[in-house]
């Protein structure tokens, strides 16, 4: 490649010298066009090849001059342009080599300079660069590691808390069903006043079994274990079924469970057994904060979302305390009905990680009574 | 009833167990205990039960393993299996990640179980 270069500007070069020997050799004023070979020399090639090249065209020239002084070759005159002998005035030949001599080197000089200083300029951004792409690499492959090790973590949390949630429920699981044997006759007859205090247990049993879950629940809902649960699912049929093992509560309290889903609604993606919670716990506490009327659950959908409505005829939320309503261990205090009021935090917590919203309206603004729950999903969840 | 539908029951907890025998045997079923998943299989084999509540968080072999080792088996997938756990639908994460017939959650054992057994035994003819 490099032989290849230098042949090129050889032959040239030499093309140049014979063009300028048969145009009037030194007396043609074109001669100084041998700095621009010199410059694009210095701009492409290095600082050597560029003074080389400047020291050879000077050579070039001086033997063309030489040859046509002596004879040896014709001088062809600028007739009419240059006097005819000016070829071979000592001093004429001197100040055009010096001119040509300065010109080539000065232009080698600048040219070089200049490409050198732009070349490591050049270097020094390759090289910059270079870093920075290292230095990115290294943070990226150490936020990689990071990204393990908190998904590795977080797995270990949540098989923790699934852990956790079974061992602190199963001895109160056997102490419920000890409870409920008694309780029931299976161990023979108790007094009224056992009767009671084992009722009681039982009752506060129920509510640690609750309050365990519900406590759980937080840090794995935080924990985005919900993602791991989505899947299709019918949202219309989640709501049915929810409503159906309401359906006795209702009766026996002798309210109304009305039940509105369209037909053909199409799936979303979700978790099952999440949702299945927020509705029953939306259902629970309709039918638990009404005495009378009637409860209605009613799913819709448009092209964005699908949403499901709780209304109610019950005691309804005062004002006051509507904002504070989704607040961990949030209790109305117009409510007798025991709870760990952590309920509607969770759920509002299962909604939002569904992409979703849930807000409360009390009075109801379709009957002016009680309250209405609505929480949204939306169609293409996340 | 000619025969007493025969029940086996799997379950580490020996108070849980004493719990469900008592339920069932107040209901005029058999009860066989295991109190693993391997002695499960081994009753199960020598005692041909009707039907099975496994527990799924045993320590040595699990309710998962113990579930598909009789599915694997040509006699003991006959049985069906009820999972009684302390685990919710949430603790597991999902509904079920292993096939059984039924599953019933611990607190909720004294309210379904019985229920529950009555409708599978009568699924198969008992």
């Amino acid at each position: 490649m490099k032989i290849y270069l230098y042949t090129n500007v050889f032959i040239d070069l030499i093309m140049l010298i014979v063009l300028i020997h048969f145009t009037g050799g030194i007396e043609n004023p074109f001669i100084f066009l041998l700095t621009l070979h010199v410059i694009l020399a210095g701009i492409g090639l290095s600082h050597k090849t560029t003074y080389f090249i400047a020291t050879v065209a000077l050579l070039l020239v001086g033997i063309m001059v030489a040859l046509e002084c002596t004879g040896l070759i014709p001088h062809i005159n600028l007739e009419g342009f240059i006097s005819p002998d000016q070829y071979k005035q000592t001093n004429y030949i001197i100040a055009i080599l010096v001119a040509l001599a300065v010109l080539l080197y000065s232009g080698a000089y600048l040219t070089t300079a200049i490409s050198g200083e732009l070349r490591k300029r050049q270097r020094q951004v390759v090289t910059l660069t270079q870093q920075i792409l290292a230095e990115k690499e290294a943070e990226l492959d150490v936020s990689a590691r990071e990204i393990d090790k908190l998904e590795e973590e977080k797995k270990r949390f949540l098989s923790f808390l699934g852990m956790a949630a079974h061992d602190l429920k199963a001895p109160l699981a056997a102490i419920q069903g000890f409870l409920w044997l008694i309780l029931t006759g299976y161990t023979g007859k108790i007094t009224d006043k056992q009767r009671d205090m084992l009722d009681r247990s039982s009752r506060r049993i129920n509510d640690l079994v609750n309050l365990i879950s519900d406590l759980l629940d937080i840090p794995r809902i935080e924990a985005g274990q919900l993602v791991q649960e989505m899947k299709e699912i019918s949202l219309g049929e989640l709501v049915k079924h929810c409503a159906d093992d309401f359906s006795t509560v209702a009766k026996e309290k002798g309210l109304d469970l009305n039940v509105e889903v369209p037909e053909n609604i199409r799936k979303i993606k979700g978790s099952d057994v999440r949702l299945r919670q927020v509705i029953t716990n939306l259902l629970s506490n309709a039918l638990n904060y009404t005495l009378w009327g009637s409860v209605t659950i009613r799913l819709t959908e448009t092209e964005s979302e699908q949403r499901v409505e709780v209304m109610d005829t019950g005691i309804g939320i005062p004002p006051q305390e509507l904002p504070r309503l989704f607040n961990d261990f949030f209790r109305g205090s117009n409510v007798s009905v025991k709870g760990t009021g952590l309920g509607l935090a969770i759920s509002k917590r299962i909604i939002e990680a569904h992409g979703g919203k849930i807000w409360v309206e009390s009075p109801c603004p379709e009957t002016n009574k009680g309250s209405k729950f609505t929480f949204t999903i939306p169609s293409k969840s996340r | 009833m000619t025969k007493k539908a025969k029940i086996l029951v799997v379950d580490d907890d020996h108070d849980f167990v004493d719990v469900v025998k008592t339920l069932l045997q107040g209901e005029s079923y058999d009860v066989v205990v295991a109190y693993n998943g391997k002695e499960g299989v081994a009753k199960a084999k020598a005692e041909n039960p009707d039907m099975m509540l496994l527990d799924i968080i045993m320590p040595e072999e699990d309710g998962f393993l113990t579930a598909d080792e009789f599915r694997k088996d040509p006699v003991l997938s006959k049985i069906p299996i009820i999972a009684v756990s302390s685990f919710s639908g949430g603790d597991m994460g999902q509904p079920f990640p292993f096939e059984v017939d039924e599953y019933i959650m611990k607190s909720t054992v004294t309210k379904d179980l019985v229920g529950k057994v009555k409708t599978h035994l009568k699924r198969k003819g008992l």
